[in-house]
């Protein structure tokens, strides 16, 4: 086992925006899903001396595919899953409404909000200009079939992507089939675009 | 706003025109709405609008003294701002034109009240043309807050672990009280605020007895019990602290009655004498302690108020142990 403060540039490379956001979300997930001993005991086997990742500070590059791999361990299944679920955690789980809403500023439709994936990035830099999302570009092969390609250093982003889209799918009311390729590709059918009620959507932020 | 006249000229229709812009207002000569946009009917919900004269919905809020949208149209056609008299709390900025006919037409746009009107109407998506950037406005102010709030929360998280340091480093883990550090900086701001205090130096008496025949879990087991009464028999406002292996200082500010300062250290050498047992074992330890007070100084200084109270309880050690001393003016 390897020793990593995680925070600070004490060795490999400084992450971004990016690595911290994940490595918070995936504190959040698992915190809120397995529960706290869980957490630390995924903590402890990263061999990582924090519990508490922030995501306003900067964290080494690569922390997050490695601690997801000790929750993959700890939990007995593939890291792919547990990327997967955090990405439908985050649209789902009340305490996350924030990133709900913004993703269906996207658009008034689940095909609309497939069009808007390749704004993104730029949106994002609005509100955080240091904020690198990964690339993403949109193919439609026909009506109602596209792939999604989506290329990042962090091998989760994808399948965060994957579990995030699965989710806004259902927020929509969309009927769908979402898989993922290799190299980042994701393909997706959409099957019955009003197959239920989508989820109540206020442009105005509800008042506290 | 001039654009190059090719003296090409288009006609529209009017449910065209809503689609392109549905905050519109089409008004005749005499300043009648002919037709309006979805999204301002929804803002003058309840009000008859077709047929209604301009100056009856709306108040001017510049240009000033402007009431008829001919005024409006004459002063400020590229850009004016006007409020709806049902709902004044949003307004709406806007430009106009005449039309050939002698009809008018006035584009409007919430401008900065975009957030109060959204929230006010109820409005959706739906309510605004593809080509406004309305909806890039309300996410910005979404995502903004968003990280607004996530950074208060990390100054919040911070602050709290910084408290939480600052605390650790001011306290003797074994004891629980203050530790050298915090009881000099607490002595030094008594001095330079030149604030009254009295100050107990104490030793214990008989510890390295307990120490030498029951071993050091005994000794820390002794300690942890000075830090109890301690911590009983002073004020929040007091600062207790353990200085060295069995030192400990205690910091009084506003005591400075020779009497009362006498019976404080009497009552926590009575406490400490009481036996204690470890282990099965009796321990029994007592106390010296020495006494000053800072109306004893001139001009009391911490090294120098350290200095008389180690000389009070030396005093006191020999005069026979389990005693309090206070050291008089003439000492100092």
């Amino acid at each position: 086992m390897h020793m990593d403060a995680g925070l600070g540039p004490y060795r490999a490379s400084l992450g971004t925006v990016m690595d911290a956001l994940l490595l918070r979300s995936l504190q959040s997930y698992m915190r809120d899903t397995f529960g706290l001993p869980v957490w630390q005991a995924i903590c402890r086997r990263s061999g990582v001396t924090t519990e508490t990742f922030e995501p306003m500070l900067r964290y080494n590059s690569g922390l997050a595919d490695r601690v997801a791999q000790h929750a993959a361990d700890v939990l007995g299944r593939p890291v792919e899953t547990v990327w997967e679920d955090m990405g439908t955690y985050l649209v789902t789980n009340p305490s996350y409404e924030g990133v709900r809403r913004l993703l269906r500023f996207g658009g008034v439709s689940f095909t609309d909000f497939l069009h808007s994936l390749e704004e993104m990035p730029g949106r994002t830099r609005l509100a955080l200009p240091e904020m690198e999302l990964p690339e993403v570009q949109l193919q439609e092969l026909g009506p109602d079939h596209f792939t999604v390609v989506c290329r990042s250093r962090l091998q989760g982003i994808p399948r965060v992507l994957v579990g995030m889209l699965t989710a806004m799918a259902d927020d929509y009311g969309a009927l769908c089939l979402i898989e993922p390729e290799a190299g980042g590709k994701i393909t997706i059918r959409v099957l019955d675009s009003a197959h239920a009620a989508a989820r109540r959507f206020d442009l105005a932020l509800p008042e506290r | 706003m001039t654009g190059a006249n090719t003296g090409l000229e288009i006609s529209v229709d009017i449910a065209a025109l809503g689609d392109f812009m549905p905050l519109h207002l089409l008004l005749d000569a005499e300043g009648r709405v002919l037709s309006a946009g979805a999204t301002l009917l929804r803002v003058l919900e309840g009000e008859t609008v077709i047929g209604a004269r301009f100056e009856d919905l709306f108040e001017v809020r510049s240009p000033g003294g402007a009431i008829t949208v001919a005024e409006v149209l004459d002063r400020a056609a590229e850009r004016f701002r006007i409020a709806p008299r049902c709902r004044g709390r949003v307004g709406l900025r806007g430009l106009g034109r005449r039309l050939p006919g002698g009809q008018m037409l006035l584009n409007l746009t919430f401008g900065i009240d975009l957030i109060a009107a959204v929230r006010e109407f109820s409005l959706t998506d739906g309510d605004f043309a593809a080509t406004d950037l309305a909806m890039e406005l309300l996410y910005l102010a979404e995502a903004n807050a968003a990280v607004t709030r996530e950074l208060r929360g990390l100054n919040m998280r911070l602050e709290g672990a910084r408290i939480a340091a600052e605390e650790e480093a001011l306290t003797d883990p074994l004891t629980g009280l203050r530790n050298r550090r915090a009881a000099d900086l607490f002595l030094e701001r008594m001095c330079s605020a030149a604030a009254p205090f009295g100050l107990l130096h104490l030793d214990l008496d008989y510890f390295k007895a307990v120490n030498d025949t029951l071993g050091h879990a005994a000794g820390d087991f002794v300690l942890e019990a000075v830090g109890r009464v301690l911590r009983d028999q002073v004020r929040a406002e007091d600062c207790a602290a353990r200085v060295g292996g069995d030192e400990f200082v205690v910091v009084l500010p506003g005591r400075t009655d020779p009497q009362m300062l006498q019976a404080i250290a009497n009552r926590i050498i009575r406490r400490l004498s009481e036996p204690m047992e470890f282990e099965g074992s009796p321990c029994q330890v007592s106390a010296s302690v020495g006494i000053v007070r800072s109306s004893d100084f001139a001009a009391p200084d911490a090294a120098q108020v350290l200095a008389a109270a180690d000389r009070a309880l030396y005093a006191a050690k020999h005069a026979g142990r389990s005693q309090a001393i206070l050291l008089g003016c003439t000492a100092g």
